[in-house]
């Protein structure tokens, strides 16, 4: 099975100016863990903003969130995959890698992200179905 | 026990074969149903209809033979009940094909419709396997778990196609009940197969 097969096409964009708090909001209104933070110019690369980066360097050190910027806690630059690698190849990635998720690109673009849960549930229909194959 | 109450004799062996084939044949009504979506051909999707009416014919074998005595009598209402659930999936994709004939889809809406169609194929194929792993006596929970994360993902799309929905400016009143229908009834699909395969759960269960 191969990344595409199980990766989330929907992906939320946030401007690198954006306050964590906007972040903050998005997150928890499309009820997702991490938002894509847009280039800031030509020369920029793609960054992430997780729900792990609010908790620890924001909350956790008492910061106020209103006046914290999105860019000043986003992760650069993105691990990304091929649209056709394998799960396993993406599982030992995340884990050498300690991730909780990676981004499908195409000679540039982002078309995707597939999360850890992706993984656990993408691996199990596999299971199913080689399963009654095999 | 298994064997003995739910495989039976020969008119249970003839029972569980029809119901292996309505399942095949609800298969093969989601396959010509995407089918026909990607290639937008609407004459393919009007077979859809003939594949609910095979399927209909099917339902009432099974209904037969169970009212004749097939199973024992406490398996017999879950077994219909699953049945049912089974035919219901046929309705509900004969109307979304029935819809589709007038149905305009834009570029936004498409791929999401697309992938439904997809994943409601998968599931379908699921549950097959769910099915057949009953019969075999193999434990059902991790097929039925993969039927759930099919639908939470349907689930998911359905969100934003209602989203998109109501963005849409609508011109005519047809237009718009039309596209309403259809989606409602794309995305209605993947409930009845998670029915479905809690019934073959409550099956497997009861024959424990």
């Amino acid at each position: 099975m191969e990344v595409e097969e199980i990766m989330v096409k929907k992906i939320e964009y946030i401007e690198p100016g954006a306050t964590v708090y906007d972040a903050i909001e998005k997150m928890i209104d499309k009820r997702i863990r991490s938002l894509l933070v847009k280039l800031k110019d030509k020369k920029d690369v793609y960054g992430v903003i997780t729900v792990r980066d609010i908790v620890f360097k924001v909350i956790g050190k008492d910061l106020d969130p209103n006046k914290v910027k999105v860019e000043e806690i986003a992760s650069k630059p993105l691990v990304c995959v091929d649209k056709d690698m394998s799960i396993e190849h993406v599982i030992k990635l995340m884990e050498k890698s300690n991730i909780a998720r990676v981004f499908v690109s195409e000679e540039g673009e982002i078309l995707g992200v597939v999360a850890l849960l992706d993984v656990m549930a993408g691996s199990l229909i596999k299971r199913v179905r080689e399963g009654w194959i095999a | 026990m298994l064997k003995k109450s739910f495989f039976g004799g020969k008119i249970e062996q003839e029972v569980i074969e029809k119901m292996k084939r309505h399942i095949e044949f609800l298969c093969s009504a989601f396959e010509t149903f995407k089918t026909a979506m990607v290639n937008q051909d609407k004459e393919l999707m009007s077979s859809v209809s003939d594949l609910e009416r095979e399927g209909d014919i099917v339902r009432r074998e099974i209904a037969s033979s169970i009212y004749e005595g097939a199973f024992l009598p406490f398996l017999r209402p879950n077994i219909c009940k699953f049945v049912e659930i089974v035919d219901d999936a046929f309705d509900v994709v004969e109307d979304a094909a029935l819809e589709y004939t007038d149905v305009e889809l834009d570029d936004k809406i498409k791929d999401d419709c697309a992938k439904i169609a997809d994943m409601n194929l998968k599931m379908c194929e699921m549950l097959l396997i769910a099915f057949e792993s009953l019969l075999s006596g193999e434990d059902l929970r991790e097929k039925t778990l993969a039927i759930r994360i099919y639908e939470k993902k349907i689930d998911e799309i359905k969100f934003d196609l209602i989203k998109k929905l109501r963005a849409k400016e609508v011109k005519r009143f047809w237009e718009g009940k039309i596209l309403s229908d259809f989606i409602f009834y794309l995305t209605n699909i993947s409930d009845l197969i998670e029915d479905a395969s809690d019934y073959l759960q409550i099956i497997n269960v009861s024959l424990r």
